[in-house]
């Protein structure tokens, strides 16, 4: 304390001395880089002061500053700049790239990293990346960004939830979802929304997207081991915005508009063809036969939606202090009558020096999200697809105007424009942490103590018209997560040559779930809202279930002259979801690697290599995502139980005290290389995991109780394949510069055993996911298995299948399916151009996918001539005489009734390239902006998402972009999915 | 400093130790083996388990009832559901998602019942008297012999083609321990004996207080439909004279019964709109007409005639009859002993004592015996309640029948009544008519592709 107050004496007393012979003087000048190209946005501050400015746009800054004061020049990737002020006030200054812009750090998990000395394989997404893409929640925002990242939307419904794969599919019965982590907190992302024919809601969209500055997807053992018992699939670290001490305070006002529609829909037959049809097949003796009416459902569900979306920030910091301030107001219209999302949320983030040991601080997140939800995919309430669905004789309104009931196929319209559906989520994510310098150079000791809360009420309300007796559904779900991690970093250099980091610490994380059901029939009125007015009570529903993680870790990084680089790191994760016999798993990994561009051997590369590093890890990962309780046996009551008002008890599962973690071991390899003063990057990486002891929900014949499966660990799976990815600056000089980065991964996935599981009539082990799709021994996890349709016979009228032996039939049986395709794509990636000229700048990114093949099941209903469903146009090419090439076998055709069954003739090649965003933007100079003196810069721009779609010609009016589950199993599946929807975005962003 | 790292380690230390403990999280609402048949009212909780496994749709609650019914003549399948389409046309797979599901809860509901009767006697309870563990075991077990019975009959040829001969499905009467089985197909010769053994049992130890549960009635009742799909008809005789002398029970003086208690029911599973049909795919969901229900399955112009037509004055017609649109919006005839499609929450008729009157007729005109009443009394007994005209003399077996057709319709019976006297389940004029003939390949459901992949000792229906 004392040393302290002498130490401030003396500051006070060179304050008070320079304050009396400073002379103050006002220094002007421009920053440039090296190709002379102005620099905006670069910090100038007088050294030891709170005096600070920024370049503006043209690199020009101003400062009051004293002749002998040092100003320092720093922006992010150059070398910081000390310069002395002189007599002159103008000093100009030329800041040079940061030895390659390699110490650049990274986020790792527990910590940060030096670019150039990672050994981990890692995905770095920017904020420049993730700028005017309009996403609702963080997995939109990763499609197409990083290699081995495939993102699949599961539609164009807002809110819907995406499914993401880090280097494939790693679990069969768990969960493949990766882990999200914002700040430190790991979210909880278990459905709770009520799936209404499709699936739950996105859990992850209360982050809101406009306040993320990074993400990390850490993709092997190296970087994930340390994520232990959750690691396998990949861990998405999101890093929100944050301030900068000493950085001047930036106001930021962001607008915007969008209009979206939908991209593909089926054409479906109008009223006149749909009678004639019923005709010409029997149905009826004559047109005058069937309803007369005529409307097009389609058409109507569809509109043009309007959103609305602000989004001010406030960033900055003091000498101690840095905060960012953001708050978000969006109101978004789906393309689907009825749907609509409102967000509101708020972020905080500050960190701060307490004193010279001890830095706190927090960043804090609460958000509200109403969506008015519609129903999608195989739910008779869902517009699209009861629109499709619907007799088009039918008329949503009766002759006075007025809604009717049209039956099983719901009247959609009445349903969105009366109904009540809405899920309103609060969430509140925050994480406070404390860091202090311990005696020891280099070592300090950090806590974190974390909360994820989440409250969630769905309310369904169907009125008379549409329910007859009406119908209410009210539920309220909460889940409250809270992690406490106490952490040791030491971080130091010994000799200039001797580097080391590590960090070591525990965690222990609690997460308990409530939630409350009620659901009622039987109203009097319509202007009776709530369950409270049923008469029946058919749902009345408690429960609650938690899970419980403690871990130990630590991660030990050594490096010498930052050219031979070695890391170790260790898991010992305890679960409550594992059996009493294996509750405890340990995970670990080690990593080596080698700059070689930086040995005195490559001493001649260095005008054209830049970078060349070579890395190896290889270690071990687990998998929790098996549900809260599945080592149990259990016996349960409730309404699958009772009987007439007695309460009963029913097996449920059978116990398995062994069920212990799913573990990935997982081989990496990556080669690291910059030419050209790193203008161009290249990284490559090849990958084999091996997941063991997968988690199998192993089926057993329904004989033994009628219990579906036991959850035991057998059998294993791979997948391998390479992630590429390349950033080129191609043009940047004068006033143009253009850069590409493209990245692509690779995956291929193979089962490779699983024991104990059903045998097919070829001998082979598999998993069935789905009627169309099993994970199959040898092949991949998603494999179609459907009997093979082979087209209308032009002499007979029939239609034709293969059997297993490849003969023509007209009926197939169960036996005659065979292997027909794979859910999982070859290779997934992205490519992003960006331009700038002067004041505009272009961006085109594509996102693509190849050599997936996509099922659609509801074919099967709106290609079914013997239905009495609305059926698409291409059903008017029926067989009628021999020779004819039709898609229809013939109306008298005994295959007429069977040609829609489940077969090859409902899958698809799902390939595709998406041009997912073209964004055009122009910022204004300075010689506008003078006139508004308040400003420091506008931008505006436009954005078009998902403007165009490349895809097989079979796939017209079908989205490529399918998927109706985000389990592991049944990929690349659909009913009708409502299609992607194409946005126009108009913003105009300000900084003040 | 130096204290500062003390505190830390001791914190940590303290943290490591006292998480243990709460890795061993319990759930809340589960309970073992061992505890639910540690005493009575648990273990009695199983039994109610057993019943409510029976009030899925498509064990007793109306989705195997309706599959029999679209394959036979009484109902004019419109819907266009792809896997209910198939059964009515006789192309269905044995990867059909709808007969998998029917199997898997049939079977949920015969491992209920075994459950009680392994582990019931075995209750260490002194308030559990043996006389209760004994009810409690003959209820389960009347339940298993009628869920064998219904499965027995839609996976495997009818007895009267086969003599039993042919496989029906696995017969499985311990109870799931863990330890997985994979049994191979019972005759339907051994399903029925089981169910005979199972019955005979049952009818030992059960009363008749309560018909929403197993009864005596409920089991005779059974037995002598048993013995009439084997042609026993001596026997078939018997057990119905015996349920028609029980004084519990009495054919209900009109046809208000539906949906009650009425002593008209040996046995009625209890439904409300909470607990009771789970899918909209049971009685009340696929036989009412839109917007109630689904419109799926009218009446048969056939049905309409045996009635005599939409002038008839039969009650059966006139009273439980309502007119709506099907699922094409077309208007149709649709029956109205399942009103509710709003909530579901209507009974399910499982044995009622109309039945015993028409097999002891049946039964009786076969033999030439009259045990109990004369054939005629019997007929006109039931006529008399339709408000129809008394028969003067039955001349032909065709005419009691009939009345068993318009008696029981769209309670489950059609499709056997016409298998077990080997008459093709359509009538001249329907369609798939050539598909529908007694021992036809697909008027008999495949065993589940799920199964045979599973279990190597499992065999195919021929033709799947």
């Amino acid at each position: 304390m004392k040393r302290r107050l002498q130490k401030m004496l003396t500051l006070l007393l060179v304050l008070v001395v320079q304050i009396a012979f400073a002379q103050e003087k006002i220094v002007t000048g421009t920053v440039v880089d090296q190709e002379g190209l102005p620099l905006p946005g670069v910090n100038v501050i007088e050294k030891g002061t709170n005096n600070g400015t920024q370049t503006d746009f043209d690199g020009n800054y101003s400062i009051r500053t004293s002749q002998g004061a040092v100003l320092t020049f720093s922006y992010v990737g150059f070398v910081p700049n000390e310069i002395t002020v002189g007599a002159s006030s103008v000093i100009d200054v030329t800041m040079t790239v940061d030895a390659a812009a390699l110490d650049e750090v990274v986020v790792v998990a527990y910590g940060t990293q030096n670019k150039k000395t990672l050994l981990q394989s890692l995905s770095k997404v920017d904020s420049e990346q993730l700028e005017d893409i309009p996403a609702a929640g963080p997995q939109d925002l990763l499609q197409g960004q990083a290699a081995g990242v495939q993102v699949v939307n599961s539609s164009g419904i807002l809110g819907s939830a995406p499914t993401v794969k880090i280097r494939g599919v790693n679990s069969i019965s768990s969960g493949s979802r990766p882990l999200f982590v914002v700040d430190g907190v790991p979210l909880n992302d278990a459905n709770q929304t009520t799936a209404q024919g499709g699936q739950a809601l996105n859990p992850l969209n209360d982050i809101n997207p406009n306040d993320i500055e990074s993400m990390t997807v850490l993709k092997d053992a190296a970087a994930t081991a340390v994520y232990g018992s959750r690691g396998s699939n990949g861990v998405v670290l999101i890093t929100t915005k944050t301030g900068k001490k000493g950085e001047a305070t930036r106001v930021s006002l962001d607008l915007s508009t969008s209009f979206s529609e939908s991209t593909d829909r089926f054409n479906m037959m109008n009223a006149d063809q749909l009678r004639q049809f019923s005709v010409e097949k029997g149905r009826v003796d004559s047109v005058t036969d069937l309803p007369q009416g005529s409307f097009n459902w389609p058409d109507a569900v569809v509109r043009t939606g309007y959103s609305q979306n602000v989004d001010a920030s406030v960033r900055g910091g003091s000498e101690k202090t840095g905060f960012y301030l953001g708050t978000t107001f969006s109101d978004q219209e789906g393309f689907i009558i009825g749907n609509e999302l409102e967000r509101r949320s708020v972020r905080l983030n500050l960190n701060h020096e307490a004193t010279d040991w001890l830095n706190v601080g927090a960043s804090i997140q609460y958000s509200y999200i109403n969506n008015d939800r519609v129903g999608a995919e195989n739910s008779t309430f869902a517009p699209l697809t009861s629109a499709y669905l619907q007799s088009p004789w039918v008329e949503p309104y009766d002759e006075n105007g007025n809604y009717r009931n049209t039956g099983f196929i719901a009247n959609v319209i009445a349903i969105e424009d009366l109904d009540i559906n809405d899920a309103k989520t609060s969430r509140f994510i925050g994480n406070v942490y404390a860091e202090a310098k311990l005696g020891l150079e280099g070592l300090t000791f950090r806590t974190d103590f974390g909360a994820d809360r989440y409250l969630l009420e769905q309310q369904e309300r169907s009125f008379e018209i549409n329910s007859p007796g009406g119908y209410a559904y009210n539920s309220v779900d909460q889940q409250n997560k809270w992690i406490l991690t106490n952490s040791l970093k030491f971080n130091r250099s010994f000799n200039d040559v001797h580097n080391i980091n590590a960090v070591a610490g525990m965690s222990y994380e609690q997460t308990d779930t409530r939630g409350i059901d009620v659901e009622g029939t039987g109203f009097l009125s319509d202007d009776l809202i709530n369950v409270t007015s049923a008469s029946e009570f058919s749902t009345t529903s408690s429960e609650g279930a938690g899970s419980r993680l403690f871990g130990v870790f630590g991660r030990a990084g050594y490096n010498y002259d930052q050219r031979y680089i070695v890391e170790g790191s260790v898991r010992r994760d305890g679960s409550s979801r594992f059996g009493l016999n294996n509750q405890y798993g340990t995970f670990w990994s080690v990593a080596g690697g080698w700059v070689v561009s930086d040995e005195a051997f490559m001493g001649g590369t260095g005008d054209w290599l830049s970078l060349l590093k070579l890395t190896a890890s290889y270690g071990t990962s687990g998998n929790d995502r098996i549900g809260n309780f599945a080592s149990l046996e259990s016996f349960e009551g409730g309404a699958i139980s009772n009987y007439n008002g007695a309460s009963g008890l029913r097996q449920l599962s059978a116990p398995n005290p062994d069920l212990k973690w799913e573990r990935s071991k997982a081989f990496n390899l990556g080669l690291n290389t910059g030419f050209f003063n790193d203008r161009v990057a290249l990284t490559v990486e090849y990958y084999k995991k091996q997941t063991d002891d997968l988690i199998l929900n192993v089926p057993i014949p329904y004989t033994n109780g009628g219990i579906n499966s036991i959850t035991s660990n057998v059998g294993s799976m791979e997948n391998r394949g390479f992630d590429i990815s390349l950033n080129t600056i191609n043009i940047a000089s004068g006033d143009f510069s253009w850069s590409t980065n493209l990245n692509v991964g690779i995956n291929e996935n193979e089962v490779l055993s699983l024991p104990g599981a059903s045998v097919d009539n070829q001998g082979r082990q598999f998993v069935e996911g789905s009627p169309a799709q099993r994970a199959i021994v040898g092949e991949s996890v998603n494999t179609f298995y459907l009997i093979r349709y082979a087209g209308v016979n032009p002499e007979t009228g029939d239609a034709e299948w293969l059997t297993a032996d490849g003969e023509r039939t007209t009926s197939p049986t169960a036996n005659d399916r065979v292997i027909v395709g794979d859910a999982n794509p070859d290779f997934v990636g992205g490519l992003r151009n960006t331009f700038k000229y002067k004041n505009f700048d272009l961006n085109v990114f594509f996102n693509f996918s190849y050599g997936n093949d996509i099922m659609i099941e509801g074919l099967r209903f709106t290609d079914n001539p013997n239905g009495n469903f609305n059926l698409r146009t291409d059903l008017l090419d029926v067989w009628r005489q021999p020779g004819d090439n039709a898609y229809v076998p013939g109306f008298d055709s005994p295959t007429f009734a069977t040609f829609a069954q489940r077969s090859t003739l409902q899958l698809r090649d799902g390939s595709f390239a998406r041009l997912k965003n073209l964004t055009l933007g122009y910022t204004f100079g300075e010689g506008v902006l003078d006139q508004i003196g308040f400003l420091d810069g506008v931008r505006i721009y436009a954005t078009a998402n998902n403007l165009l779609t490349i895809k097989g010609d079979d796939l017209d009016g079908i989205d490529p972009e399918v998927t109706d589950t985000v389990g592991a199993l049944g990929q690349g599946e659909t009913f009708f999915t409502p299609p992607q929807s194409k946005t126009y975005l108009f913003g105009v962003r300000f900084n003040f | 400093m130096k204290i500062y790292n003390k505190l830390i380690l001791i914190f940590l230390s303290v943290f490591v130790v006292s998480c243990d403990d709460e890795l061993n999280l319990q759930p809340e609402d589960q309970l073992t083996l061992d505890v639910s048949f540690s005493n009575k009212e648990t273990s009695l909780g199983v039994l109610t388990g057993a019943y409510s496994a029976a009030q899925q749709d498509d064990v007793l609650n109306g989705t195997r009832q309706a599959y029999a019914d679209y394959m036979a003549d009484n109902v004019d399948f419109v819907g266009s559901f792809p896997t209910f389409q198939a059964i009515s046309q006789f192309n269905q797979l044995s990867n059909n998602t709808s007969i998998e599901a029917g199997w898997d809860d049939n079977y949920e509901t015969i491992g209920a019942t075994n459950l009680v009767i392994k582990y019931i006697p075995t209750v260490e309870d002194v308030a559990f008297t043996d006389e209760e563990k004994a009810i409690a075991v003959a209820e389960a077990k009347f339940l298993r012999a009628l869920i064998y019975f219904n499965m027995a009959n839609i996976y495997a040829q009818p007895y009267s083609i086969t003599n039993g001969d042919t496989p029906a499905v696995p017969l499985v009467t311990e109870p799931f321990d863990a330890e997985v089985q994979f049994p191979s197909r019972a005759t339907l010769g051994a399903v029925y004996d089981q169910v005979e053994a199972d019955l005979l049992d049952a009818a030992a130890v059960l009363g008749d207080s309560d018909n929403s549960r197993a009864t005596k009635g409920a089991a005779e009742g059974l037995l002598s439909r048993l013995y009439l799909y084997k042609g026993q008809y001596d026997l078939a005789a018997e057990y119905a004279d015996n349920v028609i002398q029980n004084s519990a029970y009495s054919l209900a003086s009109d046809y208000s019964f539906y949906n009650t208690t009425d002593s008209e029911f040996m046995f009625t599973l209890l439904n409300s709109a909470a607990d009771g049909q789970d899918s909209g795919e049971g009685f009340s969901g696929l036989y009412n007409p839109v917007p109630d229900g689904r419109g799926d399955a009218p009446f048969t112009d056939n049905l309409i005639e045996a009635y005599g037509g939409m002038d008839t004055s039969d009650k059966r017609f006139t009273e439980l009859t309502q007119i709506g649109n099907d699922a094409n919006g077309d208007e149709r005839i649709f029956t109205s002993k399942y009103p509710d499609g709003i909530t579901n929450a209507d009974n399910a008729p499982v044995l009622r004592i109309t039945e015993m009157y028409l097999t002891r007729a049946e039964s009786n005109f076969r033999e030439g015996t009259s045990i109990g009443d004369t054939p005629l009394n019997d007929i006109n007994e039931l006529r008399k309640r339709a408000g129809l005209s008394e028969l003067n003399s039955i001349s032909s077996v065709d005419q009691i029948l009939e009345e068993r057709r318009k008696e029981l319709a769209f309670e489950g019976h059609r499709r056997m009544d016409l298998l077990r006297i080997q008459l093709p389940l359509r009538r001249p004029g329907m369609p798939n008519v050539e598909k529908s003939n007694p021992g036809d390949q697909k008027t008999i459901f495949p065993i589940p592709s799920r199964e045979i992949d599973l279990n190597e000792n499992l065999t195919q229906n021929p033709g799947y």
